[in-house]
């Protein structure tokens, strides 16, 4: 892992298992739910101003009969050497050196939309207009997360309220985080536990035993954005062809 | 009574991350849990740090044990129950939504009256005024009431109108919706009743089976537990020594189930039974696998012609030759019938047909097969009984006939469940009291007189007997109040209890102060135990710390499956004929928003379905050939002609379905439930007949019927999630 000579704090790491994910969009609602996301209208979803932290992507291969669909979830690949965060001109996109991933800090941004101009993956989401919750919808919101305001970018954070829960957690109780202790609102839902998530730098952890896959790939891997985000290639089982 | 103090329950200790219960000296301190102001803080609440309670999700019949997280008082997400043997921690889309139910700004906050039905100008009603009345109204019944219930309403509650019905001398009891028809709850069970001895929804152990050929059963999306199947899933595909399984669909347009398939088969509608026959009868005649598989398979199949079968399933021979090897030579193969088969025409004989499958593998029960959960031994707790679309006629013929004085509903909406061809409408004009329990104002609610709103589930108690079950487990599942009620609302138990205690009739047979009461009988007299003990107090807190009961380990002898006659399939008959009605119809459960109960919230109907990615929207889906011939692109409104009704959609074109196929998706076109589901796209149920399936003449045929489409020159934009860039163009695969 010559990536990770320079080993500081945690790296978050999430590995995709696109064999066991299903679809089903279990991730995406919980996400929703955790995170304050308002949903888009449909006027909006039209204009494409849908707003989503994780969205899951569906690819068509081949032609009827033999046709078939692959979802691929995407997020905000936490990359280790992030396209987003040298283009803001306030910070506001910052590498965070305790979790090793990318962090929006919401009350510096100034909209100027940079960061999402220059994403490869498209997981950053612009508030075009003010959030709204139909009232009493408003009292499900999580107070550890922030409710962002217009003209703010905003984008998954792996939970980095749960994670630094659990760090301060740990911290108090005088130990180490634990593989496992720790996960975002997208794994704990997940039905097919097709996401994994836990420290690349904890040897022991499930992702840094997964990572080193025959499966393996990163999206967009030639663009070298480092990505914190693994995904190991479906498989299929072939009987008499 | 012990009164337990909350100090002496946290004593008890605390399962995994859900904290126990806050029981306190009065009553109502042990039944409802009471918000403090910040100053009077209750000692295991500290501002900022979330307690977990254990309960049951209810936003669809399967039973997942849910953890739900609290801050201060409000209820903010809602996980899985690691403990529960069905959820195992995890949670579906549907599961997270629940939270939208209880702060829901449609909801109906009172007790309400309106004049004259349909109107939706309702008046606020005392508690007692209304109570009061509906006593008056069901005295001057004299038996003639009747209650609809759905496959939602608690255990509690269907077992305590049960002993409510028969209490007044009525019969009429059902339990019916869109949810349990399209996935054949009471064809199924009657199958296994058939099979094994016990009338129960089977399931299967997908993770530990090495081939699973699902005909139709969409069980990663809206089959049974979509849930507790994805678990199984994720397991199937992540055996020992790197086995991933193979996993067969047979169903005419893809599901997400058939997205994941190793080998999707478009098999022709109606025709499905006829592919279970052949590999049956393959198996029997080229011997592939054991002896027994052989010879078992040579009882149970007809002979069948094997060139005609592969030309009417529109498959070839080789194919069949090559399921059936996989079939019968895997260890662990398991037949699935799902969706597909339930609503044809000779639903019980094809679903007899695939289940017999199972049969001939010779492991029922075993792992990695269909399992039957036992029922709970020494206990009179069982699983609510579907009701058949024949009990469904037969109450809305007496109702018609005028021989229902009052309708009691809770947890089911048949007026929009239904197809107009039944003619509930018109039968609900001849019912003099129709009363509603629902908590929004659905389009049943809104032809009532009055709606006494039940407590949603996340406020109210109750118990669910899971079925179908999971890990061959018995397993009760347990419904507390996470949050004090949101509004003045009434938990329909108590509100039955209350109108049983003023009526001779019932007054002895429903004796219990509360449904907690009831409850709480029910379950410290359940035999011992994963918690143990056996103090009723300690029994009761143990009930809710760990969200319900169920035993240790299960029962050491799993029940099999006994068949030994030849099994005929008639051929499946359609409602038009095809040159005028040239597409079959093929209606789903979509992934989200599935019987149309999830419709009223955001959360579902924002998010996007998998595989079109539309959003708050009808559609239809037509294969690319379909479309052409018809000259539409994605957006084109077409108008789709039944035998017995028509509707309007916008076209995706998709192109995993087959051309003489199209597929509309449930769950959209309400007239009422909401401001986030009201007069949204279509709903698709009043293309539907009122068949009933040929052999028992019980069960609704509800896949039976063909279409046409005819374009008209109206457009709507999509809102799709995908790019609206021409695929055929830059098509692009990334992995």
């Amino acid at each position: 892992m010559s990536e990770d000579t320079n080993k500081h704090g945690h790296k978050w790491t999430m590995v995709v298992d696109l064999d066991k994910c299903t679809g089903c969009q279990a991730c995406v609602v919980a996400c929703h739910a955790e995170n304050n996301v308002p949903i888009a209208s449909e006027e909006e979803v039209v204009k494409g101003r849908a707003m989503h932290w994780m969205r899951i992507e569906r690819y068509w291969e081949g032609e009827f009969p033999d046709v078939k669909a692959k979802f691929i979830p995407v997020f905000c690949q936490q990359c280790g050497d992030a396209p987003c965060e040298p283009v803001c001109p306030v910070y506001a996109s910052y590498h965070s050196e305790e979790e090793n991933v990318n962090v929006q800090v919401y009350n510096r941004c100034i909209g100027t939309r940079y960061c999402g101009n220059n994403c490869p993956y498209r997981v950053r989401m612009f508030n075009y207009r003010a959030p709204e919750f139909d009232a009493p919808l408003e009292q499900q919101l999580n107070p550890d997360v922030t409710v962002r305001g217009p003209g703010v970018m905003e984008k998954c954070t792996f939970c980095i309220q749960r994670v630094r829960r659990g760090a301060e957690t740990a911290n108090a109780e005088n130990r180490l985080i634990k593989d496992g202790e720790v996960v975002p609102a997208c794994v704990q839902a997940c039905p097919t536990n097709a996401l994994v998530f836990g420290d690349k730098y904890d040897e022991e952890s499930r992702v840094a035993k997964l990572v080193p896959n025959e499966r393996q790939f990163k999206l967009l891997e030639s663009l070298g954005t480092e990505p914190a985000v693994y995904y190991l290639k479906g498989g299929e089982t072939h009987v008499g062809e | 009574m012990t009164q337990f103090t909350r100090r002496d329950v946290l004593k008890i200790g605390a399962a995994g991350t859900a904290t126990a219960i806050l029981a306190g000296c009065s009553q109502d301190a042990e039944r409802w849990v009471e918000l403090e102001p910040y100053v009077r803080a209750p000692e295991d609440q500290l501002p900022g740090n979330p307690t977990y309670y254990a309960t049951t999700c209810r936003m669809c019949p399967a039973a997942c044990g849910i953890l739900v997280k609290l801050t201060n008082g409000r209820a903010i997400k809602i996980e899985g129950n690691p403990e529960h043997p069905v959820s195992r921690g995890k949670t579906c889309a549907r599961g997270q939504a629940g939270l939208q139910l209880l702060y829901n700004p449609d909801r109906v906050t009172t007790a309400v009256m309106q004049e004259e039905r349909g109107k939706r100008k309702f008046k606020a009603l005392a508690w007692n005024e209304a109570i009061n009345t509906l006593i008056k109204k069901i005295e001057a019944a004299d038996g003639q009431v009747a209650v609809w219930t759905g496959s939602t309403t608690s255990g509690h509650l269907y077992d305590l109108f049960s002993l409510f019905t028969d209490a007044i001398g009525s019969s009429d009891l059902i339990r019916y919706d869109l949810y349990s028809a399209i996935n054949g709850y009471a064809a199924l069970t009657t199958i296994s009743e058939q099979l094994t001895g016990q009338a129960v929804l089977p399931s299967y152990d997908l993770g530990h089976a090495d081939a699973i050929f699902s005909f139709g059963a969409d069980f990663l999306g809206t089959w049974h537990n979509a849930n507790a199947y994805g678990v199984e899933f994720g397991n199937f595909r992540d055996q020992a020594y790197g086995k991933r399984g193979y996993l067969v669909q047979f169903e005419p347009k893809m599901s997400i189930t058939g997205a994941k398939a190793d080998k999707w088969v478009p098999v022709k509608p109606g025709a499905e039974a006829l592919v279970a026959q052949a590999i049956a009868r393959i198996i029997a005649e080229e011997k592939l696998g054991s002896p027994e598989r052989i010879e078992r398979a040579e009882t149970l199949t007809p002979e069948v012609d094997l060139e005609a079968a592969a030309a009417a399933c529109e498959l070839q021979v080789e194919d069949l030759v090559t399921f059936a090897r996989a079939f019968a030579e895997a260890e662990h193969p398991v037949a699935l019938p799902g969706e597909a088969l339930i609503g044809r025409t000779n639903s019980l004989d094809a679903l007899l047909a695939v289940q017999a499958l199972n049969v001939i593998a010779g492991t029922v029960g075993e792992a990695g097969s269909m399992m039957i959960t036992p029922s709970l031994s020494g206990s009179e707790m069982q699983p609510a009984a579907a009701s058949t679309f024949e009990q469904v006629q037969t109450l809305v013929e007496r109702m018609n006939a005028g021989e229902i004085k009052v309708l009691l509903v809770h947890g089911a909406n048949p007026l929009y469940d239904l197809p107009e061809s039944l003619g509930f409408a018109e039968a609900l004009a001849n019912v003099e009291t129709v009363v509603s329990f629902n908590p929004m104002l659905d389009e049943t609610a809104a032809y009532a007189d009055y709606i006494l709103p039940n407590r949603v589930y996340l406020e109210g108690w109750g118990y669910e007997v899971v079925n179908p079950g999971f890990q061959g487990l018995p397993v009760v599942s347990g419904q507390q109040p996470v949050v004090g009620p949101f509004h003045d609302v009434r938990a329909t138990g108590d509100v039955l209890l209350t109108i049983a205690q003023r009526l001779d009739a019932t007054a002895s047979t429903l004796p219990w102060t509360d449904e907690v009461a009831f409850i709480k009988e029910k379950i410290t007299n359940l035999p011992a135990g994963m918690y143990g003990g056996d103090d009723p107090d300690f029994q009761w807190a143990r009930y809710q710390q760990f969200g319900g009961w169920w035993p240790e380990t299960a029962p050491a002898d799993p029940i099999t499956a006994d068949l030994a006659q030849v099994i005929e399939v008639p051929a499946a008959e359609f409602d038009g004929a095809e040159d005028e009605f040239p597409y079959f119809l093929h209606l789903y459960l979509p992934v989200l928003l599935s019987d149309g109960s999830g419709a009223n919230t955001p959360w579902l109907q924002g998010s996007p379905d998998p595989l079109t990615t539309i959003s708050w929207q009808s559609w239809v889906e037509a294969n690319p050939k379909t479309a052409d011939e018809l000259g539409v692109k994605n957006g084109d409104i077409v108008k789709i002609e039944s035998p017995n009704g028509k509707i309007e959609a916008p076209v995706y074109v998709f192109p995993a379905i087959r051309p003489d196929t199209i597929a509309i998706p449930l769950g959209q076109g309400h007239t009422d439930y909401g401001r986030y589901a009201k007069e949204r796209g279509t709903n698709p149920v009043n293309l539907l007949g009122t068949t009933r399936d040929g052999k028992s003449n019980t069960i609704w045929a509800w896949s039976n019927v063909r279409v046409k489409l005819v374009k008209t020159d109206d457009t709507q934009d999509l809102a799709v999630y995908e790019s609206k860039a021409d695929a055929a163009k830059d098509a692009h695969v990334p992995f």
